[in-house]
Parts: structure tokens; C-alpha cells; sequence
């Protein structure tokens, strides 16, 4: 029997650097609109796994599969077109450009006039409601002039989630959106993400424990490349082996 | 201030129009001279300013169009118009080969298009039956369109500020577009571009071939004031120094390349009529701006005005 074609089927995936397999025949599936959170401790290939999703790695083994497309060696660029979106662990927006920009340039990534090249990106139709929209929602509608260099690190990670969020993805990878906030500054981006509808399929690093287990419909745990155990999150917090690689006791 | 910058602007275009009259034909060659020199500098600085391409090739373009108009018109009598042309063509035709260049970058995009300039230079001096050699190819008539010919240096500067303020027009279109936003884009982060759904490989290559165009277009500008073309157009020392004027004056600035061109041309001018050693002075002027004024001229004056406007307010 065919369940319902999942948002993201990996199957297998492997990844070596060298002699090192970052990622180990992890096999997951995401269904449409779940929210599935990734953890575990530093150097499991949680990040590595990204990458392959993503497409920044190419896998050395395995199937990747979303939305029903098979994936596994489609350029980066033309698996956004698709509709993966994603943040990055280390902020990774423009510098040298000013919020609105930054908006744009996501903007316009999967966008059919991406190679106009008389007007101006505020001249496109949708592209100036767009940005408002999603500069509103991450909160950054009055910083839109603003360079970047003068947004706080709080303000940059929003930035960083409005960049994935311009075009509504169908899929939105989360690599540790909190990391480095402040307490208040991780509840108000926690919250936003929340409030994400569920037409948007999210997978998500995160290392804060109360944090990934608030938002996750699964946790799926990862350790050493390898995945050991997936379930709710009262599964997982009881799990022993979880606990085991978490927090040192057996 | 954008106030202030419109007055600017008209200021400086007024100038430009009145400059042949208040001025004789030595500093109106070399005015013209600074905005054929300008063109090429901001075709560089398509690259650089904006993609963050350092290209050491940017001769090849300008001197293989401006040699094809010369050898066309010289050697073969096709008319001036119909050389031109070709002239631009020729020279987009090594920018469509050399854009494969694009799938290196930094050092390794530096040394590859280095490589490729030599390969045009060595061409130029050493292929001596075709491209005449250390000599080149001289008696190169003067511009002219439909049957009027813009012999005299003030007709021809007119001819040259016209191509040069259109392209002007145009490279300010095209870098605010969406083309123009991705290229800096690509410039701060080529992973985040990739992540979004661009190309970055793409992007590069038709930006390449778009300032191959612009530096082919200067080429001809450059045979019809000139006359004559030799190898030495094609040299390292020219794609050096329209990436040092294009810093010089501001990268990733409009008009910087202009006011860059100005400075090492004027320079270059008046430093050697009285010391020998006018490249020792050129040195210092550019270690100079990369240290104490790395954005260039334009970028001080930013900083400066912006302070100021600070402090009043």
C-alpha cells in the first residue's frame, strides 16, 4: 500500500569526507506539513545531512527523494526552484547590501524575471509586496534601508529566516535558526517559526532540547553519522539511548 | 544630498559639453582619451565592483576590436561604419571564449585571465604578416557616419562622449536590475545565491561577456582617436591599469572609473614632463588609495560627506 507521497524521502544517504563518513546510511521520512526536528550532539551530521538535502553536498551513496522528484544529483540552485528552502548555522546573508536588497535578491532567485536586466527590482510586479510581506513578518519592516552592518546578530538571524521564507517553500531546512540569541530573541524567532502554516514542511537542527521538542511532531536523533533512534518527543526524552549520548548517563 | 548630487551631475555634464570650447585640441585629445580610458576601466569594474572578479584581460577585448577596425578599414577598405562593428564583434567573440574563465575564481581567476591576455599580447607583436608587428597597423582614417567625417578633435570628442554617456545610461540600468542585484549578491555569498535558486556560473559568464562588449566598444573608440593600434594596447600594463583606475576612483561606483581614468592620465601626463620615473609615482598613488582610501575616491568622499551630514544633524 502508498501512503501519501512524503515531503522528503532520504534513503540511505551516505557522505564521506576522505576517510571520513560524515553522514552513515541515514534514512528518514518527512511527511507533508510535519514538523521534524533534528539533534543531537556536536559532530553527529546533522549539518552534513543538510547539505545533502540541500544539495551543497553531493551524497557519496544513497537516494534523496522530495515532494516525489528524485533529487539526489540535481544542481543546489534547481532544487530551491522546486522548493527546498534554507538558513544557514552561521548567518550567511549580504553584507555591503541593505535589508530591502537582501529581501530582493531572495526574491527574485526562483522568480521568472531573475534575468531582467532594465528595471528595477522594485519595478517587477509582486516583488515589492513580497518583500514587505515576509520583511513584516520576520519583523524587520522599519530596518528595510538599514545596511547591514548596523542590524544586530538577533536582527541578521531574522533576516537569515526571511531570506528562505521570500519564496514559501515547500520545504524549509532549519540549521539552528536560535543559535547565539539571547533568551527573549530565541522565544520571538521560536514563535515566528511556529506560527509557519502548515503548508511548509520543516526540518530543523536544533540544540536546544525544550526548544526542539516544543515544535517537533518526530525527533529523529543522530550520533556519530548514524541514526539511532526517531520518535515523539516523550519517546525520545525517555529513550535510554538517547539519554546516553545526550547527557553521559546509561 | 541627492539634491546636491543632480546639481552635481549637471554640473559636471555642462562641463563636459562646454569643455572643447574653453579648452584647445591637447586637453581635448586628453579628455577624450579619459573617457575612452574610463569605458574600458568600467567595464573592468563590472567584474570587480560588482562581482568581485579581478580580470587582468580586459586589453585582449579593447585591442583585438580596435585591431580588426584598423586591419578592416586599412587593409581591406570595408567602410568605417561596417569596421567598427566588426570591431565590437570580434572583441564580444573573445569575451563569449574568454567568459570560460568564470569557472575559477580569486588568485585562479586572476592568473587564468593573466594567461589569456599574454596569449592576445604575444599574438599581437609576434604575428608580425597580420597584425604588423611591434608596428601595428597605421593610416587608420578617421570616424565617420554616413558620409560625415569626425576629423576634427573636437567633432570626434563629441562622438566619443555620446557613445560614453548612452553606456553610462545603460551600465546604470543594468546594475540595479535584478542581474545587477545578483551579481553583488554573488559577490558576498555564492553559497547563500545557490541556496536561493541562482547560478552563480551563469550569472559570471554573461556579466564577463557584457564588459567584453563595453572594453571592445572602447577599442574602436580608442583606433579612431589614435589612428593607429600596436601591441602595446594589448599589453599587461593596459588591463592593469583599467582595474587601477577603476580603484583608483571607486569600484562599484558609476563615475568612478571616469574620475580614476582622470587622475592616472592627468598624472601620468604632468609627472612625466618633468620625472622619467612617472610608473615609480603611479605605484605610490595606488598604494596610497588601497591603504588610507580603499574605496576609492568616490568611496572617501562618501565617507566624508556622510560624517559631515552626521555632525550637522
Amino acid at each position: 500500500m502508498m501512503g501519501p507521497q512524503p515531503a522528503l524521502e532520504v534513503r540511505h544517504v551516505t557522505k564521506d569526507f576522505g576517510g571520513l563518513r560524515a553522514v552513515d546510511s541515514v534514512s528518514l521520512t518527512v511527511a507533508v506539513g510535519e514538523r521534524r526536528v533534528l539533534i543531537g550532539p556536536n559532530g553527529a551530521g546533522k549539518t552534513s545531512l543538510f547539505h545533502c538535502i540541500s544539495g551543497a553536498h553531493t551524497i557519496s551513496g544513497g537516494e534523496i527523494h522530495c515532494f516525489g522528484n528524485l533529487i539526489s544529483h540535481m544542481p543546489e540552485y534547481e532544487r530551491a526552484a522546486i522548493g527546498i528552502g534554507r538558513t544557514f548555522q552561521i548567518s550567511s546573508v549580504f553584507l555591503g547590501l541593505t535589508v530591502l536588497e537582501n529581501i530582493q535578491i531572495a526574491a527574485l532567485g526562483t522568480h521568472e524575471r531573475k534575468w531582467d536586466l532594465w528595471r528595477r527590482p522594485d519595478q517587477i510586479t509582486g516583488i515589492d509586496g513580497l518583500c514587505r510581506k515576509v520583511l513584516e513578518e520576520v519583523g524587520l519592516l522599519d530596518r528595510s534601508q538599514r545596511q547591514l552592518s548596523s542590524l544586530s546578530y538577533g536582527e541578521r538571524r531574522q533576516l537569515e529566516l526571511g531570506l528562505a521564507l521570500v519564496n514559501r517553500p515547500k520545504l524549509l531546512l532549519l540549521d539552528e535558526p536560535c543559535a547565539g540569541l539571547s533568551p527573549a530573541e530565541r522565544q520571538r524567532l521560536f514563535s515566528l517559526i511556529k506560527e509557519l502554516p502548515r503548508t511548509i514542511t520543516i526540518v530543523m537542527i536544533e540544540h536546544d532540547m525544550d526548544v526542539a521538542l516544543g515544535l517537533a511532531d518526530q525527533v529523529t536523533v543522530l550520533h556519530r553519522g548514524r541514526k539511532i533512534v526517531e520518535g515523539s518527543a516523550d519517546q525520545i526524552k525517555e529513550d535510554p539511548q538517547v539519554r546516553e549520548v545526550y547527557f553521559g548517563e546509561v | 544630498m541627492t539634491n546636491l548630487k543632480k546639481v552635481l551631475a549637471l554640473a559636471a555634464l555642462g562641463l563636459m559639453l562646454a569643455w572643447p570650447f574653453i579648452t584647445g585640441d591637447y586637453l581635448t585629445g586628453l579628455m577624450t582619451q579619459i573617457l575612452i580610458f574610463g569605458l574600458l576601466a568600467l567595464s573592468a569594474d563590472l567584474l570587480l565592483g560588482h562581482a568581485g572578479l579581478f580580470s587582468l584581460c580586459h586589453a585582449s577585448f579593447f585591442s583585438v576590436a580596435a585591431y580588426t577596425a584598423a586591419i578592416l578599414q586599412v587593409r581591406y577598405q570595408v567602410p568605417v561604419e561596417v569596421s567598427a562593428i566588426c570591431g565590437v564583434l570580434s572583441g564580444t567573440l573573445l569575451g563569449l571564449i574568454f567568459g570560460l574563465s568564470v569557472r575559477t575564481r580569486g588568485v585562479y581567476f586572476i592568473l587564468v585571465t593573466l594567461a589569456m591576455g599574454y596569449v592576445v599580447w604575444g599574438i599581437g607583436y609576434r604575428w608580425a604578416s597580420f597584425t604588423g608587428g611591434d608596428s601595428g597597423v597605421t593610416g587608420v582614417a578617421a570616424f565617420s557616419l554616413f558620409g560625415f567625417s569626425f576629423s576634427s578633435p573636437k567633432s570626434y570628442y563629441f562622438v566619443v562622449l555620446f557613445v560614453v554617456s548612452a553606456l553610462i545610461a545603460v551600465y546604470a540600468h543594468l546594475t540595479a536590475s535584478p542581474f545587477g542585484l545578483a551579481l553583488r549578491g554573488i559577490k558576498s555569498s555564492e553559497p547563500r545565491m545557490r541556496s536561493l535558486g541562482f547560478n552563480p556560473a551563469k550569472h559570471l559568464y554573461v556579466a564577463f561577456v557584457i564588459s567584453s562588449v563595453m572594453a571592445s566598444i572602447a577599442g574602436v573608440l580608442y583606433v579612431y582617436f589614435n589612428k593607429f593600434v600596436n601591441p602595446v594596447s594589448a599589453s599587461l600594463h593596459v588591463s592593469v591599469d583599467s582595474v587601477l583606475m577603476a580603484i583608483v576612483g571607486g569600484s562599484g561606483s558609476l563615475f568612478g572609473s571616469f574620475i580614476g581614468s582622470a587622475i592616472v592620465l592627468w598624472l601620468r601626463n604632468w609627472v612625466s614632463t618633468f620625472i622619467e620615473l612617472h610608473l615609480a609615482v603611479m605605484g605610490l598613488v595606488f598604494i596610497a588609495v588601497v591603504l588610507w582610501a580603499p574605496g576609492g575616491l568616490m568611496g572617501w568622499v562618501h565617507k566624508v560627506t556622510s560624517k559631515s551630514s552626521r555632525e550637522m544633524s
